[in-house]
């Protein structure tokens, strides 16, 4: 589902919602999403069409619920993934040039693993991928902070802001 | 409690005293809710009672007719509903504001409460427990953040190195640094303002819910409906997830691990048909 083109020349964010997912070739756009928390959010570009999207996924696996994951792909790691891919290809953009960024599966402090979403957020994503001979280009997970994530279309520029920390960092430095 | 007190006392802002929750919890616990009582109860505050209907006319219930009344409101909505409403306009009042000892801006502890409130509230209906209760304890159980935030303000970076580079919990730099933590200042707060004792009780532990016996259930609701918020990324502040996992929260509702992915779905579901409640009229 490509974001709708504008005709302005300025830059404007589209956000990404909690289990949703957007792709654009519009060089005026960042894709946005907020406040992570164990979520991941995980952000493919192409850098010879411009084109790429943004995901922002809740759990790892779409066994526990298949009504959802046909609802909404974007919600698990292994429905919304491909379901990013697809987007994109769409858009003219090739799997071998994809630069994959990773940000969030924040975790509490927990021994027992009974509370480890985001672990096993990340851990599934990595399986995934792997799976699928790709790799990640630029990541920061886990730890204990809640990120928001922008990716700029113009440039596939990632940068993260971590929430309490007064700048945004840059996370993938793009073209 | 007499340091939690007097630390309570030395602070310039309190924030405005959600008075008419544990009134209205009063009303709502007899099986013959007197409406007119009710009525009585919020017209007493017109800011309240007109926020409240904006509410009720807002795209959370499109009502076919306006509802122009408390009377109509609740006639309509029925009492439970109205005393969430009331819930969030007051509740919003104190924890709206930005909380800059916490790095928390403007809206986002708000945002916090509702989304753990209605987490807890979820689960409290599935396991057939009172969901106004829950839905109130957690709403306020961040309360004492209010207060400890001044008090922080000089010392925010002390206490991020704190969690990050010493990996404490929030709540123990909280003790190390200022000698109270943010949960039994709530506690001693809502107890101040008369609260009843399960809701008292419940925040003062809600991050060690079986300390809270015999309210550890309550405790246990606010815990996980806390939790999940912070998941879903309804956090705020540096460090937002330093908290311990305490698995004894599941044990005491008798959860399984398992089952939390899919309160969570349910809770981001209920949270896009409230979303009204994240900005309240004030």
């Amino acid at each position: 589902m490509p974001s709708p083109t504008f005709v302005s020349g300025f830059e404007h964010r589209v956000v990404v919602g909690i289990a949703e997912l957007a792709v654009s070739n519009n060089p005026n756009v960042i894709l946005t999403t907020y406040s992570l928390g164990s979520c991941l959010g995980i952000s493919v570009y192409d850098p010879v069409v411009h084109a790429g999207g943004l995901l922002h996924i809740m759990l790892p696996d779409s066994g526990i619920d298949a009504v959802k994951a046909a609802d909404k792909p974007a919600m698990f790691v292994d429905s919304g993934v491909p379901a990013l891919f697809r987007a994109c290809y769409q858009l003219g953009a090739v799997k071998q040039r994809m630069i994959i960024s990773v940000a969030g599966g924040a975790q509490i402090m927990d021994e027992s693993g009974f509370f480890s979403i985001g672990r096993r957020n990340c851990d599934a994503l990595a399986q995934l991928l792997q799976q699928n001979g790709l790799q990640v280009s630029a990541q920061q997970v886990g730890g204990m902070v809640n990120r928001t994530m922008y990716l700029r279309l113009a440039t596939g520029e990632v940068r993260l802001k971590v929430s309490g920390e007064p700048r945004e960092t840059i996370l993938y430095a793009g073209a | 409690m007499q340091e939690l007190d007097d630390y309570i006392n030395k602070v310039k802002h309190l924030p405005p005293a959600p008075r008419i929750l544990p009134e209205l919890l009063r009303l709502l616990k007899r099986d013959d809710v007197d409406n007119s009582k009710v009525v009585t109860c919020i017209s007493f505050d017109p800011s309240l009672t007109a926020s409240v209907l904006q509410l009720c006319n807002s795209a959370l219930y499109s009502p076919a007719t306006p509802i122009g009344d408390l009377n109509q409101a609740i006639t309509w909505l029925g009492f439970k509903q109205i005393y969430q409403l009331v819930a969030a306009v007051v509740g919003s009042r104190a924890l709206g504001p930005a909380q800059t000892g916490y790095g928390i801006n403007k809206g986002e502890l708000w945002e916090h409460s509702v989304a753990s409130a209605v987490a807890g509230q979820l689960l409290a209906r599935k396991l057939g427990d009172d969901e106004n209760m829950v839905f109130t304890a957690a709403l306020l159980h961040d309360l004492g953040k209010i207060i400890l935030s001044e008090a922080l303000e000089g010392i925010y970076t002390k206490l991020v190195e704190e969690t990050q580079q010493h990996q404490q919990a929030l709540l123990d730099a909280e003790k190390r640094l200022l000698g109270v933590q943010h949960a039994e200042i709530g506690g001693r707060l809502l107890a101040r303002w008369k609260f009843p004792e399960n809701i008292v009780t419940a925040v003062w532990f809600h991050h060690q819910p079986k300390a809270a016996a015999p309210h550890d259930r309550l405790a246990a609701y606010i815990y996980l409906g806390n939790l999940i918020a912070h998941f879903l990324g309804h956090s705020y502040g540096h460090q937002a997830l330093a908290l311990r996992g305490r698995t004894d929260a599941l044990d005491i509702l008798g959860l399984s691990p398992e089952s939390l992915p899919h309160h969570m779905i349910e809770t981001v579901e209920q949270l896009a048909l409230v979303e009204a409640l994240f900005h309240p009229p004030v």
